[in-house]
C-alpha cells in the first residue's frame, strides 16, 4: 500500500508508483492518471476500496473504477459495494472485481421458504470448474493479503438477456417465426451449461434472466454470478431447474405473458385460460402459451406445461429438460423451413 | 425349511421428524410386530448442506450436533414403538446417516442397497403442487427409481 495508508504493510517504492502511473496513462490517457495513488492489498473493508485506488492482487495491479449495480426486473438498481469494475494494468483489460461479502438469508420463492448464502468460495469453485467453458463468465480467484477470496472476472461487453429478447419481441407471431428458433437454439446451449454444473454436483444458485449476458462480440450468451448457494434438503438442483423454466417461459412468450397484460390488450385468450394454464410459481403468468399464441408448436408447449399448475409430471433433472428442448427445437425449425 | 427361508427379511423405514414418517413406523410395527423372520432398520437421514453454508467449522459442528441429537431422540422413540409392538430389541437397528444428497430419494435408495434391505418404507407427506414441483416428492421419486427392492408408501 502506499502513501500513508494505514493498511499498508510497507510503502510501495516511488519507482513502482511511477510505473503504475505510466500504465494508467498508457491504457486510459493522461487525464485519468490520479494525482495520488493508493495501493490496497487487504479488501476486508471493501467500503474503503475507492475509485482510483490500485488493488494489488497476485502480482497484478487493478485500477478501481465504479461500483457494479444490479436490479431485479429492471427496477430498483442497487449498488453492489463489494463489486467494482477495474482496469487490469498488465494488459488494459476491463475486469469485475468481486470482494468478499458473506450474506445469509431466506428466499421466499412463490411462498416456499428456504435458506441461502452468498459464498465467494462457491463461486471460486465454479469459476475453476468452468474455466474455458464458453457459456460461463470467466475469471480467477485470488486471495488478498488478508486471505479474502477475491474474484477477478473478465468483463463481458454485452446486453442482459432480458433486454436482448425484449428488443426482438414486437409482434409475437413474427418473433416466433423469425427469432425464436435461434433464441431457442441458444437457450438449449445455456440450459446444457447448467446441466454440466449439475453433473459435477454444483448449482448456479440464482438463475434468472438478468444473470445471462449476451456477449456483443460473438453473440454467445453466458451465465454470470454464481455465488448464491441455496440448501433444499430434498433436491439440491430443483431451484436451478425452476429458474430455467421461468427463463424459458419468458423466452417463448417474448416476455412475461401475464393476465394483466392480456386484460389490457383485451385478448380473447383470457376466456380460455384456467388455473391449470398458469405458471406454477407465479400464478399471474401464463405457462400454456399455446392458448394465447396458437401457432406455438405442441412440442414446445409440452415443455412449457411442465412449469404449469396443470403439470402431471415435473422435470427432475436439467438433462431431461434439455432433451425435450432438443425435440421442440427440431419441430420449430421444421416449421420455419 | 431352507436356509434362505430362515434368513430374516430386512425392512428399512425412512424416518424424519414428520407426522407421516411416524405413521410409517406405526404401520410397520402394527403389521409385522410379533411375527418371526423380520428385522428392521429405522433410518434417519441427515442431508449435509454444502460447506459454504457454514461460516466456520465450529458452526458446522454445532449444526451437526443439533441434527444428531434430534435424530437420536427420534430414533429412540421410533425404536420403542417397534419393540413395544413385538419386535425383539436385537432385530431393531436405529441408524442415522450423514450424507451429501443430490436428492433425498437417491440417498435413501443408496442406503437400502448398502444395507441389502428388501423393502423400503416411506411415509407420504401430501405436498402442495408447488412443493412437489420445487422440492420433489420423495415417495414418488423412490417409487420411480427403486430397483431390486420393494417400496411401501404409507399414506
Amino acid at each position: 500500500m502506499v502513501e500513508g495508508d494505514p493498511r499498508s504493510k510497507g510503502a510501495v517504492p516511488h519507482t513502482d508508483i511511477a510505473r503504475l502511473k505510466e500504465r494508467i496513462e498508457a491504457f486510459l490517457g493522461s487525464a485519468k492518471v490520479p494525482a495520488r495513488l493508493r495501493v490496497v492489498q487487504d479488501t476486508t473493508d471493501y467500503f474503503r476500496v475507492d475509485y482510483d485506488d490500485i488493488l494489488s492482487l497476485g502480482g497484478r495491479h487493478y485500477l478501481i473504477r465504479h461500483y457494479e449495480r444490479e436490479g431485479r426486473f429492471g427496477i430498483d438498481e442497487q449498488p453492489k459495494f463489494w463489486v467494482r469494475r477495474a482496469v487490469d494494468l498488465t494488459d488494459g483489460s476491463l475486469k469485475v472485481i468481486k470482494m468478499v461479502f458473506h450474506e445469509r438469508f431466506t428466499t421466499n420463492y412463490g411462498g416456499m421458504v428456504f435458506e441461502c448464502v452468498r459464498s465467494p468460495a462457491k463461486e471460486g469453485r465454479i469459476l475453476e470448474l468452468t474455466a474455458g467453458h464458453p457459456r460461463f463468465m470467466q475469471g480467477i480467484t485470488v486471495a488478498d493479503s488478508a486471505g479474502n477470496l477475491v474474484r477477478v472476472i473478465d468483463y463481458i461487453r454485452g446486453t442482459p438477456y432480458q433486454q436482448y429478447v425484449s428488443a426482438l419481441a414486437g409482434d409475437h407471431e413474427e418473433y416466433y417465426y423469425t427469432h425464436l428458433p435461434g433464441l431457442l437454439s441458444e437457450f438449449v446451449e445455456i440450459a446444457g451449461a447448467i446441466a454440466f454444473l449439475h453433473e459435477h454436483g454444483q448449482t448456479h444458485g440464482d438463475i434468472r434472466r438478468d444473470h445471462i449476458i449476451r456477449d456483443r462480440s460473438d453473440g454467445t450468451c453466458r451465465w454470470v454470478d454464481f455465488d448464491y448457494s441455496c440448501f433444499l434438503r430434498e433436491n439440491q438442483f430443483a431451484y436451478d431447474l425452476a429458474g430455467l423454466g421461468n427463463v424459458l417461459l419468458f423466452l417463448a412468450g417474448g416476455g412475461d405473458v401475464t393476465t394483466q397484460q392480456l386484460t389490457r390488450e383485451g385478448s380473447p385468450a383470457l376466456g380460455h385460460l384456467g388455473p391449470e394454464d398458469m405458471n406454477i410459481i407465479f400464478r399471474n403468468r401464463v405457462a400454456n402459451l399455446r392458448k394465447v399464441y396458437p401457432y406455438i408448436s405442441e412440442e414446445l408447449n409440452y415443455v412449457l406445461m411442465h412449469f404449469s399448475c396443470g403439470a402431471r409430471a415435473y422435470y427432475r433433472t436439467t438433462g431431461e429438460l434439455v432433451d425435450d428442448l432438443h425435440e421442440a427445437l427440431k419441430r420449430t425449425e421444421k416449421e420455419i423451413l | 425349511m431352507s436356509k434362505v427361508m430362515e434368513k430374516d427379511r430386512h425392512i428399512m423405514i425412512a424416518a424424519d421428524g414428520s407426522e407421516n414418517s411416524r405413521r410409517a413406523v406405526e404401520y410397520v410395527a402394527d403389521m409385522l410386530g410379533g411375527l418371526q423372520g423380520f428385522r428392521l432398520t429405522i433410518l434417519c437421514l441427515i442431508p449435509l448442506p454444502p460447506e459454504e453454508h457454514f461460516e466456520s467449522d465450529k458452526q458446522r459442528d454445532e449444526w451437526l450436533e443439533g441434527e444428531r441429537i434430534n435424530a437420536s431422540a427420534l430414533l429412540g422413540r421410533f425404536s420403542e414403538i417397534c419393540i413395544q409392538a413385538g419386535f425383539p430389541a436385537d432385530k431393531v437397528e436405529a441408524k442415522s446417516s450423514e450424507r451429501r444428497c443430490p436428492s433425498v430419494s437417491d440417498c435413501l435408495l443408496q442406503e437400502v442397497e448398502e444395507a441389502g434391505a428388501c423393502t423400503l418404507v416411506v411415509g407420504r407427506r401430501g405436498l402442495t403442487m408447488k412443493e412437489e414441483f420445487l422440492f420433489g416428492s420423495t415417495s414418488s421419486q423412490v417409487l420411480h427409481d427403486a430397483k431390486g427392492c420393494a417400496v411401501w408408501v404409507v399414506e
